[in-house]
């Protein structure tokens, strides 16, 4: 459906009426036996929070306090595309901490596949790009690479294939020997990126992904994340540009000063309940007055009929207002 | 989606991955050395490529000015002085090794956010610890085989050149008043003069002292680590360890002092219990001055020390551990 639509923004003429309910990929991964993974529950999705509390304590003489996150719960499908939205300070960065360990919550649990984040192999699967990254300054692309795959126990074999795919995956293999300090923003966004994917891990949070990448760079980090869903990785991202959210994200929350004050499948945050919409093609001015009329006429060719869209921009503006 | 319906997530992801990596089918280990091993390697680079060695340079044209300069002394004491601006220099190195690299390394790891994406990886914050005092340990432990190669070198080369400009003056003497070549007094004095430069010359006891030197460095290390986890800025960090490091050499005095002054005192025992428990007494390492004027250092003290040492290091390292696990990033 989402496809559909896309292609009829970018102006493709004739598209069928076909509108089918998209299956999502979080029901074909339970149904199947789980034989790589030994020590995790076969259907546990793969990011769980429940009633997650961060209160940070801010050391000065009156005892204050922040509410980060408050009472926030959130489930990720395996292969899903979860897109956490909000303001600035709205406690999405402070929710990834949490989920990864990072941060201890003050009430509540998270887990990854099952398995309790406050425990050190719960992140043996997951790959963290933090929001504005900078990694060693004094090593060079593939040191960096080599170092990160190391730490998660890769064999010397296994470094030297991920490194050369990954650098080829980001579009860094002319820059592999230079040293990080020497690197643009969009450079170490992406090589956060190759990092982040080092083990190959089954879940990817990714904070801000394309913050101060230009429009292309940030359009092949778009591609990416694309291309990592279709390989059935589950994937969590915070973002401010919302049009990207929408077109990467099978499901997005919108969280505002610590709540999730609104979630759920893209397709239907953004669908207005009580409107249709018509599409026609060739119709002339006097088919279009019959169809106000008529609302249907007989050569019309219906393109699309479904229910119109707003767009994640304007919903979130009216969410957290 | 292109794809069948039965394959699995994980298969996919396989495919585009190439071989599945080993990694996957293992259970994880919560205690791994080669994952250590990453972390110390990686700690000793980045020290390394921070230009540290650099600060050796002065060093070996400390020594060197020292050992060549100043000739003004009787022989033992020529090589006393070099023995002593050494072993001070060497242990002033260490020190500012272990205080001011140490301090730099979490401060510095927080702020890039390294520190997010190494422990974000199936890394227990233990290891992390461990990886960077470790490799703050190899880098002073570098760092002081070279310098140690240096001072043996040039102490060996002055040595030579001292014995032989005695042997040369007496050879001169003897030339002079051949009758003295009967004179037995005569000859000891000669021979005393040629062992006292052996004495103050290369011997293995000058090892004890660098040792002892490195071993102090270790636990300063290890207490400047331990003040970083709990830290909020590299300042605190280093003064803090400056501190620590002078009450640890005033710790004997003032634990003597409590305990002399009032016998059972309850108050007084306490403190000095406290001093001693928070507080490492580098007074189990001076021995610096005792090698300078030729002593023997006995086998028993150096594992006396390498014990105690190690009983530090594993003291302090928990504490850190304890600390940085607790610690909001
Ligand atoms: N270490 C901390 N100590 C005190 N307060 C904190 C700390 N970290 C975050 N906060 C507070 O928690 C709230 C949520 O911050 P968080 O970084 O999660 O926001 P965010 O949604 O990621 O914002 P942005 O879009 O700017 O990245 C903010 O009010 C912030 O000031
Ligand atoms: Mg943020």
């Amino acid at each position: 459906m989402e496809v559909d639509w896309q292609d009829w923004r970018d102006g493709r003429k004739d598209v069928t009426i076909e509108v089918c309910e998209q299956i999502p990929v979080t029901h074909c991964a339970s149904t199947v036996t789980n034989d790589i993974k030994m020590n995790d529950t076969p259907d546990a999705p793969a990011v769980e929070i429940e009633h997650l509390t961060k209160l940070f304590r801010i050391p000065s003489l009156r005892k204050q306090t922040v509410l980060a996150v408050n009472d926030l719960s959130l489930t990720v499908g395996r292969g899903e595309v979860y897109g956490l939205i909000g303001p600035n300070g709205s406690g999405k960065s402070t929710t990834m901490k949490v989920l990864l360990g990072l941060l201890h919550a003050t009430s509540g649990k998270c887990s990854i596949f099952g398995r309790d984040s406050s425990q050190v192999d719960s992140r043996k699967d997951v790959g963290f790009l933090p929001e504005n990254p900078y990694f060693y300054k004094h090593l060079t692309a593939s040191e960096t690479l080599e170092f990160y795959g190391r730490v998660c126990g890769l064999t010397k074999a296994e470094r030297r294939d991920q490194n050369a795919r990954l650098l080829k995956l980001v579009d860094l293999e002319h820059a592999k020997d230079r040293r990080l300090a020497g690197y643009s923003k969009g450079m170490l966004q992406r090589i956060g990126l190759a990092q982040a994917l080092v083990q190959n891990p089954r879940l990817v949070v990714l904070d801000e992904p394309t913050a101060g990448v230009d429009p292309s760079g940030s359009r092949q980090i778009r591609d990416l994340i694309l291309e990592l869903k279709e390989q059935g990785i589950s994937i969590i991202l915070s973002s401010h540009l919302l049009e990207q959210v929408q077109e990467v994200c099978d499901r997005v929350g919108i969280i505002y000063k610590g709540d999730l004050v609104r979630e759920g499948r893209l397709e239907d945050l953004i669908s207005i309940e009580d409107q249709t919409e018509i599409i026609l093609k060739n119709a002339s001015a006097a088919l279009l007055e019959k169809v106000r009329a008529l609302a249907m006429g007989e050569s019309t060719e219906v393109i699309s009929i479904g229910r119109p869209r707003t767009t994640l921009e304007r919903l979130f503006l009216e969410e957290t207002q | 989606m292109n794809d069948d319906d039965h394959e699995t997530p994980d298969q996919k992801r396989t495919g585009y991955s190439g071989a599945a990596l080993a990694t996957e089918s293992q259970p994880h280990s919560i205690f791994s050395p080669s994952r250590i091993w990453a972390l110390t390697m990686h700690t000793f680079t980045q020290m390394v490529r921070m230009r540290v060695f650099y600060f050796l340079l002065f060093f070996s044209a400390g020594i060197i000015l020292v050992a060549f300069m100043f000739l003004r002394f009787t022989p033992e004491q020529e090589l006393k002085l070099l023995k002593d601006v050494s072993l001070g220099a060497m242990s002033l190195f260490a020190g500012i090794f272990a205080i001011a690299g140490t301090a730099l390394l979490i401060p510095k790891d927080l702020e890039d956010r390294t520190l997010y994406t190494i422990l974000c990886k199936p890394v227990p914050r233990f290891e992390y610890l461990l990886g960077k005092l470790l490799g703050m340990l190899v880098l002073i432990f570098v760092s002081m085989l070279f310098m140690d190669a240096l001072f043996c070198t040039v102490v060996g080369v002055r040595q030579k050149i001292l014995e032989k400009e005695v042997a040369v003056a007496y050879d001169q003497e003897l030339a002079k008043y051949p009758e003295r070549e009967q004179n037995e007094s005569w000859k000891e004095q000669r021979e005393e003069a040629l062992s006292a430069i052996t004495e103050n010359g290369l011997r293995w006891d000058l090892q004890a002292a660098v040792w002892a030197i490195f071993l102090k460095a270790s636990v300063m290390t290890a207490v400047t680590l331990l003040v970083s986890t709990f830290a909020t800025t590299t300042l605190f960090t280093i003064i803090s360890s400056i501190a620590v490091f002078i009450i640890g050499h005033g710790q004997h005095l003032g634990r003597s002092y409590f305990l002399s002054g009032a016998p059972d005192g309850g108050l007084e025992r306490a403190l000095a219990g406290a001093l001693a428990v928070i507080f490492p007494d580098f007074h189990l390492y001076d021995i610096v001055d005792a090698v300078v004027s030729g002593e023997t250092i006995a086998t028993t003290l150096l594992l006396q020390m390498s014990g105690m040492t190690c009983l530090y290091l594993l003291i302090y390292t928990a504490a850190a551990s304890f600390v940085f696990s607790n610690k909001e990033l």
